[in-house]
């Protein structure tokens, strides 16, 4: 059974290669788990970048009287299928509270359809030949130009597309986390701080235990059908409420913050405790003043981490209600809400060519969001980590 | 007088008591020290004693009330349960402060109450599972009355057209159909298809990262594969249904064949390029806990670094990756906003991935937002539906952890 | 003495919150996802122009909307609700049950179901027989009632083109689906012996009849992809897309308003609301919001509404809701019948 020298070279030489070749596999395979990350965010830029930009129309508005109860006669006939509707429908209103502007006129940028919006765009739209010669007349003439989309940041949701905006989204989203941290980190860490400092070690403690990793691990939108039966069918919480959002995506974020405080006192070493102990602290004294204060760093990025993750939760909210179409901007814990994802959600079913790059938009939104949460909490954990 | 005032006045008048509570316990304490005696506590100890004394008692006499009214549907009026609660806090704010006495060990009465309450919150989390248990058994259990169990984890048509036309008054529902085969099929599909994509890249982006890597690119790939899974998943919708799904109608059409726009293969896709981080970081946690002393082992024998990573490091490692993969695989079983953009709503059994097909999260959403009577036997399909998906994602996660639990037995690891 | 001030501050804010009295300013409505896009277009003006909250609006459909509307009256229940239907007399007798014994009904306009297909398509002319056949799960052949055999048009008729049948609809659980079957797969199929007693039941599930989800604006965008499918959804949705979107003419009547609002097209019902009247009091722009719904603006010939795609009601019949609606005429179980 011996072989040449040359032999053995080969097969050694074979061999390596092989090995090599392992490696760039391996290397490729991360490799494509980033393309596809690249290739995510150069299409979500690519259709979301456009929506921060607005088309605006510059018009004269004149003030008479008959505005006063039909806002359409304020603007010159022929640029009125140009303007948008939200800009004429206040009018009237507007003239009411301030009667002394009867009989003035100035010269306004005004919001522009949408139609005009995404022709500018060089999207799908629906503007006539004529219509599309008469508007590029006067975007030459510099009487129409796309400028930053304040409305976006600044309104909330629209059935008239130039109109549509993530703020009540926004609001609503901040709502529901005060709910959803409010119930969840005092409860979570508690139940950390039990389990990890006071339990015995019998059965009921691992029951608990095993049924915290489960937890963990349950779809999403089974924790919206308890929401949908017991919050709002048997405890009678309004439906679409910011609270019962709040609540069963409380429920969600407890085992990951029972989990990650558990993990953050366990990183404190035994030694201070022994000192508490060693200078007289009952058991509660030793957590309350040393182990709790060193392992808060570890707890706060845990529940950051815990409440991104539920920021991104669409399902459970859908079951209990929260895709209403919410325009105005509330800011209370019982009316009906919304929340980003959910009005990512809803925006997605529109018809309308405009609501494609208002989907992408809100997305870029969100996503941002949701990264500077989760950079802020691992910039948060570096700093404060201490190597015992 | 209505609920949101009387509990405002309510809260009011305890934090008065409150407060009251602990400055008259804080300053008897002091007095009986500064007279001489020993005490067995502090007397800052002494005034949360009577804070709590007097707070406690009317939380939980209200808490229970407002229980019973839940429960029992009994008509205790608000002002009346809260009022009784008040009185109950003064009597308990007199009674404690009789007790603040020197021989009376204020701090472990305190620290009791405190560990009962640390107690309590952790029961809830077991509340929490009770709660969804009781929720969709107990709904389920209805629909069960209605339709067969057999039936419904046999059958292979899911048509609840008749019973919408039953709750719509034509029609009396007998011709409705609940097989659920043809769902979980679907979700078997796409499931499929997602763990195609995720576990080898998954599994080979970890062998790459704690075996090949310089430290350099694992501080930055991990973090960068961690951005994949912290995406949300309606966004992960969006993309797959207005991006991914065109791409493979029209590949599929440049090969010549058939493929709906709802097709099985654009969710899967996109929901394996979202469990791909759990399986990377999951098994490079594991590959990582594998001995040193193996590797080293097999490199004396005269084998190749990509040999010892196929052949010892791998198969070492192997609960933890099928751990891996199970909790993946439930992940994607679970998942929900993905498909409801980008699957179909036909329930179709077919191994076709190019073809439309519906999966057993659709259901439920479809269920219980559509028009709907809540007693219909439609809506209470999804709870039904969503029983046995507990069930099965609760066996995948348990297997899991028997797996880790094997590995971490075999090889004396502890930090997994 | 610093922390104590702290708690009580903390305590003071969280009390201030919890202890707002919600004044229920804001309307809340449920119901038909087909006039769901007309009413969210009047509740956000009403929002904008009026100084009141906009009301809620959530789309239930037609029986869930009626069901919550009936539940009773008081805390959590709707003020108002859509319906692509009109109330049944169970489901007014429910209401009765439940307490709820003063509604106002309100008749908005008219609504046709077309067949919508690609624009790049050539016009097709369908009757109710053939979109029978095409759809049915089982149909009559050589007087034998069989599984559908049918896979492409021209197998129906053959002035029908060579197309694959591909329908994209609304699910089970949508007004609009209701009122296709009852409209066009029981009124065919009455005259057919065949079925018997029973009638025709079912809807073809082999991949024929694509069930598009509850959201109409799906299926149109489904149709500007795949150019050879038709699809089934309300008039106003045609309405907003005719750049994309042209639909088939149905026993020779083509789908428009004028043909749908005077009942010839044969596919066509009507939108409605109902109002509960004992929710005055606790929600006063209940009424403004109801009577700027019903006013010419919105529901007249050249109001805003018809610009989205309702088919309006002829003036004078315009007129008789409007003065039902303002004068808050109670209904009666007689109207229903």
């Amino acid at each position: 059974m011996s072989h040449s020298f040359d032999e053995i070279s080969q097969q050694l030489k074979r061999r390596h290669r092989k090995s090599t070749r392992l490696k760039w596999i391996t290397m490729g395979s991360l490799g494509l788990a980033g393309l596809f990350l690249v290739l995510f965010f150069a299409d979500m830029l690519s259709k979301g970048l456009p929506a921060f930009q607005q088309a605006y129309i510059q018009t004269e508005i004149s003030y008479t009287e008959e505005a006063e109860t039909d806002g359409r006669r304020a603007f010159d006939e022929e640029l009125l299928p140009l303007i948008s509707r939200t800009v004429v429908r206040v009018i009237p209103m507007e003239l009411r509270n301030n009667p002394d502007m009867i009989g003035t006129s100035e010269e306004q940028w005004v919001l522009a359809t949408s139609e005009v919006d995404q022709y500018l765009k060089g999207h799908r739209h629906r503007l006539s030949e004529e219509e599309q010669e008469a508007l590029d007349a006067r975007v030459e003439a510099g009487q129409v130009d796309l400028r930053f989309n304040s409305t976006f940041f600044g309104s909330g949701d629209s059935k008239i597309a130039e109109n549509a905006g993530i703020l009540s989204a926004v609001v609503g989203t901040i709502m529901t986390m005060i709910v959803t941290l409010a119930i969840s980190f005092p409860i979570g860490v508690m139940t950390a701080i039990y389990l990890e400092e006071f339990a015995p070690d019998n059965r009921l403690t691992q029951i608990i235990e095993i049924n915290i990793n489960n937890l963990a691990a349950i779809p999403s939108i089974l924790f919206g059908l308890l929401g949908l039966a017991i919050f709002i069918n048997f405890f009678g919480v309004p439906r679409s409420s910011p609270l019962v959002g709040g609540m069963t995506l409380a429920l969600m974020t407890l085992p990951v913050i029972i989990i990650s405080t558990r993990t953050a006192l366990r990183s404190v070493p035994e030694s201070i405790r022994h000192a508490g102990f060693g200078v007289g602290c009952s058991r509660w004294q030793v957590v309350r003043d040393h182990v709790l204060p060193l392992a808060m760093p570890g707890i706060m990025t845990g529940s950051i981490i815990g409440l991104a993750q539920a920021m991104g939760e669409t399902a459970p909210l859908i079951i209990v209600g929260m895709v209403a179409f919410i325009p105005d901007v509330g800011v209370s814990f019982t009316n009906a809400a919304t929340v980003m994802p959910a009005q990512i959600f809803t925006w997605a079913g529109e018809p309308e060519q405009a609501f494609v790059e208002k989907t992408a938009g809100g997305i870029l939104v969100l996503l941002t969001i949701l990264i500077s949460l989760n950079a802020f909490a691992v910039v948060m954990r570096k700093k404060f980590e201490r190597r015992w | 007088m209505q609920t949101n005032q009387l509990l405002l006045i309510f809260c009011g008048v305890l934090l008065l008591l409150g407060l009251l509570a602990f400055f008259a316990g804080r300053s008897k304490a002091t007095r009986l020290r500064s007279a001489g005696t020993a005490m067995f506590a502090q007397p800052d100890q002494y005034a949360w004693f009577t804070v709590l004394s007097t707070a406690g008692p009317a939380v939980v006499v209200s808490a229970l009330g407002a229980f019973v009214l839940l429960l029992m549907g009994a008509d205790i009026p608000t002002l009346y349960l809260l009022a009784a609660s008040l009185v109950i806090a003064a009597i308990g704010l007199l009674v404690s402060l009789n007790q603040v006495k020197p021989d009376f060990h204020a701090r472990q009465a305190i620290e009791r109450v405190i560990r009962m309450a640390l107690a309590g919150a952790a029961l809830i989390s077991i509340l929490t599972t009770f709660g969804i248990l009781i929720s969709i058994i107990s709904e389920a259990l209805r629909f069960f009355q209605m339709h067969s169990f057999w039936e419904f984890i046999t059958g292979t048509t899911w048509n609840p057209g008749a019973s919408f036309l039953a709750s719509a008054g034509r029609g009396d529902g007998s011709g409705a159909e609940f097989g659920s085969v043809p769902l979980f099929a679907g979700t078997f599909m796409i499931t499929a298809i997602a763990m195609l994509v995720a576990v080898p890249i998954g599994l080979l982006s970890a062998i790459y990262m704690s075996e090949f890597a310089p430290r350099k690119v694992r501080t930055v790939a991990k973090p960068v594969l961690e951005v994949l899974a912290g995406i949300p998943t309606v966004v992960y919708g969006f993309f797959a249904a207005i991006t991914v799904a065109p791409i493979i109608v029209n590949i599929a059409g440049f090969l010549g064949l058939d493929a709906s726009y709802n097709n099985a293969l654009a969710p899967g896709i996109v929901m394996g390029i979202m469990i791909i981080p759990f399986i990377s970081s999951l098994s490079d946690d594991v590959i990582n806990s594998v001995p040193d002393s193996m590797r080293q082992g097999s490199l004396a024998l005269g084998m190749t670094k990509g040999e010892t990573i196929r052949d010892v490091v791998v198969p070492a490692a192997m609960p933890g990756i099928i751990s891996a993969s199970l909790l993946g695989m439930s992940r994607a079983m679970g998942e929900t906003m993905i498909v409801v953009m980008a699957a179909g709503m036909r329930p179709n059994l077919t191994a076709n991935p190019l073809e439309d097909m519906t999966t057993v999260t659709v259901r439920i959403v479809a269920a219980l937002t559509g028009d709907q009577e809540f007693e219909s036997a439609e809506t209470l399909s999804a709870f039904a539906l969503g029983l046995v998906l507990f069930v099965i994602t609760l066996a995948l996660n348990l297997v899991s952890v028997l797996m880790i639990r094997r590995f971490r037995e075999k090889y004396r690891v502890n930090n997994l | 003495m610093n922390r104590i001030l702290k708690t009580t501050v903390i305590a003071a804010a969280v009390m201030s919150v919890a202890g707002v009295a919600q004044a229920r300013d804001q309307i809340r409505i449920v119901g038909s996802s087909t006039v769901y896009p007309f009413a969210s277009y009047v509740t956000e003006e009403f929002g904008a122009t009026t100084g009141n909250p906009t009301p809620v609006i959530e789309s239930t459909g037609s029986g869930g909307g009626l069901r919550l509307f009936c539940n009773g009256v008081g805390e959590g229940t709707p003020d108002i609700t859509n319906a692509s239907r009109r109330m049944k007399v169970s489901e007014f007798e429910r209401c009765e049950e439940n307490g709820v014994t003063d509604i106002t009904e309100a008749k908005i306009g008219s609504d046709g179901i077309v067949l919508g297909q690609s624009s790049e398509n050539d016009d097709v002319a369908l009757t109710r027989e053939q979109i029978f056949m095409a759809v049915a799960a089982m149909v009559p052949v050589d007087g034998e009632l069989v599984e559908n055999p049918y896979t492409n048009w021209s197998e129906i008729d053959s002035s029908l083109p060579d197309r694959e049948i591909s329908i994209y609809g609304p699910p089970t659980t949508s007004g609009t689906r209701d009122a296709f079957e009852e409209l066009v797969m029981e009124s065919s199929s009455e005259g057919m012996d065949v079925y018997g007693d029973e009638g025709y039941t079912d809807i073809r599930s082999d991949g024929v009849y694509i069930d598009a989800g509850e959201n109409d604006n799906l299926i149109v965008q489904r149709l500007s992809e795949d150019t050879g499918a038709f699809g089934i959804f309300g008039y106003s949705f045609l309405e907003e897309n005719t750049d994309t979107i042209s639909a088939a003419s149905i026993d020779g009547v083509e789908p428009e308003a004028e043909a749908i609002s005077s009942g010839d097209y044969p596919i066509a019902r009507s939108l409605w609301f109902y109002v509960k009247n004992q929710h005055a009091e606790e929600v006063p722009p209940m009424y403004d919001y109801v009577d700027m719904f019903m006013s010419e603006m919105m529901i007249g010939d050249d109001g805003y509404l018809r610009d989205i795609g309702l088919i309006v009601l002829p003036e004078a019949e315009r007129e008789e809701w409007r003065q039902a609606v303002a004068d808050r005429t109670a209904m009666t179980a007689d109207v229903l019948k």
